[in-house]
């Protein structure tokens, strides 16, 4: 893990997009610990302010601050990036390290059916769609998000499970009598903690712009404020000539998945042992 | 811009093609009558299917005038029985559906089974209501089993060109229901043939007929067999010192439709639909808000800004009907309770929010401050709108608000948790959201007023239909210019799922209903029904209300008055694309 640190340490394209992120993520701890961004539902002006020291990003058609609103936003993106990849990469660990370590057995089967299935059917619109039929409850969104995403993380885990179980460490923990599950969660899925964790960046950003783009849909968060929140918006004030939302929501968004971009770039090849092995 | 008419002719000799190119912000679903619910099936069903009457199309306030029918009604001396006279020769358009695929004469026949359609379940009609309980035999016929063989006692034709209705009770309102959209005549063998599809393939008798329809997009092409009638202006209500300048009276004596062709665009985006009409894709725009500031150069009186003067052709008009946020009165948290004091607590709270409701805010936000705000349900387009009355029901009183909470002892920890519902829309959140920072102004917990959000309209209605929605966001537009349409909204017997979705049920007002449902529009209707208002505003069963002012623009290029209330799309026939040699008066 030490020379991971190093080699990220190196990259700076990398430790600069972690920066982003870092700033982005102590935006949000503000906002969950109550500091800043409380006040986004307010309305502290009147229709389209512009920027000044009372309104740093102006005010909407409602007079609500715009700063307020693009800092909640933050902590929308990140909690609902945190959950969503927490909970898929876990699945995708579970059914990705099941699936691999009785490939082709039925669990695999049946695991790789599934997943078939929803890799099928087009992700956006398939994400959309249980959105729309789960429309008024609070966690559609991140649901919705969850069934697609643990798919990719299953599948990579799949093929890194079918490599760690033909090891010699593995023979010797049977060989010792430990149990299949016992040898898959503790000896197994640790060895793709790697995978996992440049899995995790990439559906964090992914997941981040999908609750952009349902809460421009519509389909997104129910009470609250959210970048595609603020973008669809704006499409009804940018041919009035206002662009405080535009600039504001896309400015954070496109900022952010920089950073994480370039972070998930950055960890990937710090965690890619293949160039060290040359 | 356009050109004077719409596609150049395929030879020299020929005519050219006149279009008129229509833009509207939402599209229809069903265009089989019987299912014409929305404003926008309703304005397309008018034109291709004939109703008995019609408004005329000039004359406000708004007068009643036969269509398909040849005259007004003959009226029995009790006021129960109507006999309608229709015109002879009028053709239904060639299709299949007929004896070698020619259209046959419409009869008086066709009517009575266009309203039977209404009461037969198989239909899944949604215009019942207009004559539930009020023409005799109607009601038991659906009860009976909708069979068409069996005559309805109060819904006869006395011959191919006699229809005759005997009502179970005077209802003024009955001519103006057989101008809706829902009351076209259908014939049979078009609903044996298409079943179903009906509702993308219209056969009626109306001006135009579908050439093609799809999700964005509506052309319809004149019916060559349309009745020939030469427009005349004074039988329209034509008036000079408003109507002038319009270019009009070119028109006097030819026959409508006067257009070959109607494409209509159905562009929901307010920004599309503007670019649309700015780029002269289409002839006409119902202004988005939006673009309030750019277009207008005043607000009182309202004027066009000089860049569009001489391109535009411009007009204000008053919405017709109402903006207004209900309180679900079957709801204890807010509504009628079986304990006296906690129905007195929650009228007071009632009352506070109202006070707390900025309607000079709402007005100056969301409709450019040119909508008129007026207490209860009597807006300045009907003649019962009372000028000087509650008024204090429409101004902000934080003041007062608060003391009626202090009154009903409520405090942030005793407020009820409120679920405001709405559809999925940009501009419905922005209304939750300033609704919920008003009532934040008296102190209510912004978490005690939840969102409750619907994917569509349909799911929205459907849910506060069924009483499940606290505080009820929604507009009324009236079907009819009659006061006696909006009183009926809070009507007891009407509650939930009939149209009283507030489900106030008010013994005293239900009583006055009914003393004033056999009334025409006269001084003492117009008492009871202020009277009746005053009750509403006194129990604050509903914060209300706005009526908005639409803008309208045209190209100037195309002669016409348009509207979006009850003339709605029977306006269509009488449009005239001019040509650039025309001259206009």
């Amino acid at each position: 893990m030490h020379s991971v640190w190093q080699r990220l340490k190196s990259d700076h394209y990398g430790m600069g997009g972690l920066l982003v992120v870092a700033l982005f993520a102590l935006a949000t701890l503000t906002v969950w610990t109550g500091l800043f961004g409380q006040g986004w539902a307010e309305v502290s002006g009147n229709s389209w302010e512009s920027t000044s020291a009372a309104h740093w990003f102006g005010t909407n058609l409602l007079g609500q601050d715009i700063f307020q609103r693009t800092l909640f936003g933050a902590a929308t993106a990140f909690e609902v990036g945190l959950v969503v990849t927490g909970f898929s990469t876990l699945l995708g660990a579970i059914l990705g390290g099941l699936s691999g370590w009785y490939s082709k057995g039925w669990v695999d089967e049946i695991i790789l059916w599934i997943k078939g299935v929803l890799d099928s059917i087009p992700f956006y619109l398939f994400a959309a769609a249980v959105a729309f039929a789960l429309q008024g409850r609070p966690w559609a969104m991140h649901l919705a998000m969850i069934v697609t995403f643990w798919t990719t993380t299953a599948r990579i885990v799949r093929g890194e499970v079918i490599r760690i179980r033909q090891q010699e460490f593995i023979e010797a923990a049977r060989a010792i009598g430990l149990s299949q599950l016992t040898i898959l969660f503790r000896h197994v899925l640790p060895n793709t903690v790697h995978i996992l964790l440049v899995q995790a960046t990439i559906v964090f950003v992914a997941a981040i712009k999908t609750e952009v783009i349902l809460s421009f849909l519509g389909l997104g968060i129910q009470d609250g404020v959210s970048w595609g929140l603020m973008l669809a918006e704006s499409s009804q004030e940018v041919l009035a000539g206002h662009f405080g939302n535009f600039i504001a929501a896309s400015a954070a968004l496109f900022l952010l998945l920089m950073g994480f971009n370039l972070l998930a770039d950055a960890l990937q090849d710090a965690t890619d042992t293949r160039g060290a092995m040359t | 811009m356009l050109s004077g008419c719409g596609e150049p002719p395929s030879t020299q000799s020929e005519k050219p093609v006149k279009v008129y190119r229509h833009a509207m912000d939402g599209a229809p679903g069903s265009l089989d009558p019987a299912q014409a619910a929305s404003v926008y099936a309703n304005f397309m069903v008018v034109n291709l299917y004939d109703t008995l009457y019609r408004y005329k199309y000039l004359a406000r306030p708004y007068r009643l005038h036969p269509n398909l029918a040849a005259d007004m009604p003959t009226i029995s001396m009790d006021g129960l029985q109507l006999t309608i006279p229709i015109k002879k020769g009028v053709h239904f358009i060639d299709d299949p559906a007929f004896e070698n695929g020619i259209g046959r004469e419409v009869r008086a026949q066709d009517f009575v089974y266009s309203i039977k359609r209404h009461f037969d379940p198989k239909t899944r009609a949604q215009g019942a209501w207009l004559w539930q309980n009020r023409i005799e035999g109607l009601d038991e016929w659906k009860s009976r089993g909708s069979n068409y063989d069996n005559e309805i006692s109060g819904l006869r034709a006395l011959d191919d060109h006699t229809i005759q209705i005997t009502l179970t009770r005077p209802f003024p309102q009955l001519l103006h229901t057989l101008t809706q959209g829902y009351s076209s005549v259908v014939p049979q063998e078009a609903i044996d043939l298409y079943g179903q599809q009906l509702s993308s393939h219209p056969v009626g008798s109306g001006p135009y007929q579908m050439v093609s329809r799809d999700p964005v997009r509506a052309v319809l092409a004149r019916n060559p067999a349309f009745r020939a009638e030469p427009f005349d202006l004074q039988t329209e209500g034509f008036d000079k010192p408003t109507q002038g300048g319009l270019g009009l009276e070119i028109l006097q004596g030819r026959v409508p439709p006067f257009t070959d062709r109607l494409e209509l665009e159905f562009i929901t985006e307010d920004a599309a639909r503007w670019n649309a009409f700015s780029a002269g894709e289409v002839h006409f725009i119902k202004v988005p808000v939006s673009q309030f500031d750019s277009v207008l150069s005043g607000r009182d009186p309202l004027a066009l800004s000089p860049q569009f003067e001489n391109i535009y052709q411009f007009r204000a008009s008053q919405d017709a009907g109402f903006i207004y946020t209900n309180f679900n009165m079957a709801d204890e948290s807010i509504g009628y309770h079986p304990d006296q004091r906690q129905n007195d607590r929650n009228r007071l709270l009632r009352c506070a929010m109202v006070k707390a409701f900025d309607w000079e805010k709402r007005n100056e936000i969301f409709f450019y401050g040119i909508g008129r705000v007026f207490p209860g349900v009597l807006p300045p387009s009907v003649p019962e709108y009372d000028a000087n009355g509650d008024s204090g029901y429409i101004l902000r009183d934080l003041e007062g608000a608060r003391k009626l909470l202090q009154e009903g002892e409520w405090n942030e920890d005793n407020l009820p948790v409120l679920e405001y519902g709405f559809p999925n829309s940009v501009t419905e959140r922005q209304i939750f959201e300033q609704f919920r920072n008003f009532m934040m102004d008296i102190g209510y917990p912004p978490e005690k007023i939840r969102p409750l959000i619907f994917a569509t309209y349909g799911d929205y209605q459907r849910a506060y239909s069924q009483g499940k929605v606290t505080l009820i966001n929604s507009s009324w537009t009236m079907d009819y210019p009659d006061a006696e349409n909006n009183m009926q909204l809070y009507f007891g017997p009407n509650a939930a799922p009939g149209s009283n979705s507030s489900n106030y049920d008010n013994p005293e007002y239900n009583r006055l209903y009914r003393s004033a449902s056999s009334l025409h529009e006269s001084p003492e209707r117009t008492r009871i029904y202020r009277q009746m208002n005053q009750l509403l505003i006194n129990d604050c069963a509903s914060i209300t209300g706005i009526s908005r002012t639409l803008l309208f623009l045209w190209d100037k290029q195309a002669l016409m008055v348009p509207d979006r209330s009850f003339l709605g799309g029977y306006y269509l026939r009488f449009v005239e694309i001019l040509d650039s040699t025309t001259v206009v008066p």
